[in-house]
């Protein structure tokens, strides 16, 4: 039971995000009115997601140089939960943008950013289907991971900064500046982002381990 | 003379009032009412659900990595 | 060391070259599709003078013209008829003569259909000079990225379907500041306006070209 302690952390971290980001105070903005409290939800899961595809991506690298199935496995189950994540991310960007913005969609540089990096891993997925022999699917899917990993951090982080857009944090400014986070909000958001990152790293646990005990059952490879 | 200044004095500090900012509509009422315990506990059944779930799923896995290492 | 390496490279590149001189397979079909697209779109347009439209359908052209030269570029390593190629060069010195090559290819191609377009459906580029500038830089970043995606998608057994599939989202970094500062060449914005984009697309082709650099070795090993 002592090994999966962190699992529990994270529930309960899920928890305390639930019940401390409805009872505490938050700042009485126009326009947001109580929606700002979806902060504490929304913004966790794509933070997850750079997480999980950071890890996706490292592991991709450690395949390239180590040649082991299981970096592999890593690798694209990551990813895998990563594109689950950034999909709950856009379907609550979407409803929250309908509620404030006053519309579903919008030219934002940041929305373009996450479609993209939908798109690129789609492309990622797709890639991973068209190859039969293993080992080779594995190299050159993380070829193309590095490279997918690159392009969506220039399109996430350094375009926004470029442009003007509707987000709140950007325009000029990095996102987070004291202007839209104080510390009443601070006390909850910090907890929910580990706290999903933690639920994110459990779920790709399981279906790592899923993937080896099918290769190992099914397909009897030393994995 | 002095009319002028006086209502001019108190006009400025009636702007003093504006500090509790209570022209943001926010959902006041609904805390009042001890709905939000609601809202929370629905959310919170949502994520035992979830816990359990996961934790099936963990128990099963289990016993198949217990049962492929018992085989070696 | 560095002199040995670097003609590697020069007969490389003169490689890519003498292959094209000879068989004129990529430039043919490029110049067929552009010309074809062009001719198409002043059917439907005849002149257009809206900067919006004329930007959008110069650089959709063009981006599928690069997606169809740059595809060409490893189908003769796909037949192995080159498969010398494996033990004599350095990895990095193929990679790096295909995309200097691809690159040199892509000017030509985006020329050609500014060329195109000036003749059918007009020219409303107000500052050619700093349009041009923007030509030749995002020739050299596509040509990065194309090229290895098309490494990829040939080692993967791929159609040019898997190449687009591939290629199209990782493009559009580049595409979107790429289209932003054309918009400003077209509207004859000043220099400076268009001054950071211009960097932002140097640090992109640079990021890119040290991606495909590292990884196309991984690729070759086969």
């Amino acid at each position: 039971m002592l090994k999966h302690w962190w699992k529990i952390l994270a529930l309960l971290m899920v928890l305390y995000t639930i019940i401390a980001g409805f009872l505490l105070p938050v700042p009485r903005l126009v326009i947001l009115n109580e929606t700002i409290r979806s902060l504490y939800f929304h913004v966790p899961i794509w933070f997850a997601m750079l997480f999980l595809m950071g890890v996706s991506v490292f592991n991709s690298i450690m395949y390239l140089g180590n040649s082991k199935i299981k970096s592999d496995i890593v690798a694209v189950q990551s990813a895998n939960v990563g594109m689950i994540f950034s999909i709950l991310g856009i379907l609550t960007g979407m409803l929250w943008a309908r509620y404030t913005w006053g519309t579903w969609w919008t030219t934002d540089t940041k929305l373009n950013g996450v479609a993209i990096t939908f798109l690129i891993y789609t492309a990622y997925f797709i890639l991973r289907n068209s190859i039969e022999d293993d080992q080779k699917k594995a190299r050159i899917s993380a070829i193309y991971n590095v490279f997918a990993f690159v392009m969506m951090i220039v399109f996430v982080m350094i375009l926004p900064r470029m442009n003007s857009s509707l987000h709140p944090g950007n325009g000029g400014n990095p996102a987070f500046g004291k202007f839209d986070l104080d510390n009443t909000m601070r006390l909850v958001f910090y907890p929910a982002c580990l706290a999903w990152i933690l639920m994110g790293v459990w779920i790709t646990q399981l279906r790592v381990r899923t993937d080896v005990l099918t290769k190992k059952l099914l397909y009897d490879e030393n994995v | 003379m002095y009319k002028y200044i006086l209502s001019t004095i108190l006009l400025l500090s009636s702007f003093a009032g504006f500090a509790q900012d209570n022209t943001v509509e926010m959902a006041d009422g609904f805390y009042k009412e001890g709905k939000i315990y609601v809202v929370i506990t629905i959310l919170a059944i949502v994520l035992i659900g979830v816990a359990i779930y996961l934790f099936t799923i963990e128990r099963k896995l289990k016993k198949l990595e217990d049962s492929i290492k018992d085989k070696k | 060391m560095f002199s040995l390496n670097f003609t590697h490279f020069i007969v490389l590149l003169k490689k890519e070259f003498d292959i094209e001189f000879r068989q004129k397979t990529a430039l043919n079909g490029i110049l067929l599709f552009v010309l074809s697209t062009v001719f198409v779109s002043y059917l439907a347009f005849q002149k257009i003078i809206q900067p919006n439209v004329w930007n959008a359908l110069f650089w959709i052209i063009l981006l599928f013209g690069s997606i169809i030269t740059t595809s060409k570029s490893f189908l003769s390593e796909q037949k192995g008829r080159m498969l010398y190629n494996y033990w004599l060069y350095n990895p990095r010195q193929v990679i790096m003569s295909k995309i200097v090559y691809n690159s040199f290819l892509l000017t030509i191609v985006s020329f050609l259909t500014l060329f195109l377009f000036t003749i059918f459906i007009g020219n409303i580029v107000e500052d050619l000079s700093t349009f041009s500038l923007i030509l030749v830089l995002s020739s050299f970043g596509f040509s990065s990225i194309l090229t290895l995606m098309s490494g990829i998608s040939v080692k993967a057994g791929g159609s040019f379907t898997l190449t687009a599939i591939l290629s199209f989202p990782l493009t559009f970094p580049l595409l979107l500041v790429v289209i932003k500062v054309s918009k400003f060449a077209i509207d004859g914005l000043a220099f400076s306006v268009s001054v950071q984009y211009l960097l932002v697309l140097i640090l992109i082709n640079v990021i890119v070209t040290t991606l495909s650099y590292l990884l196309f070795p991984y690729l070759w090993s086969d």
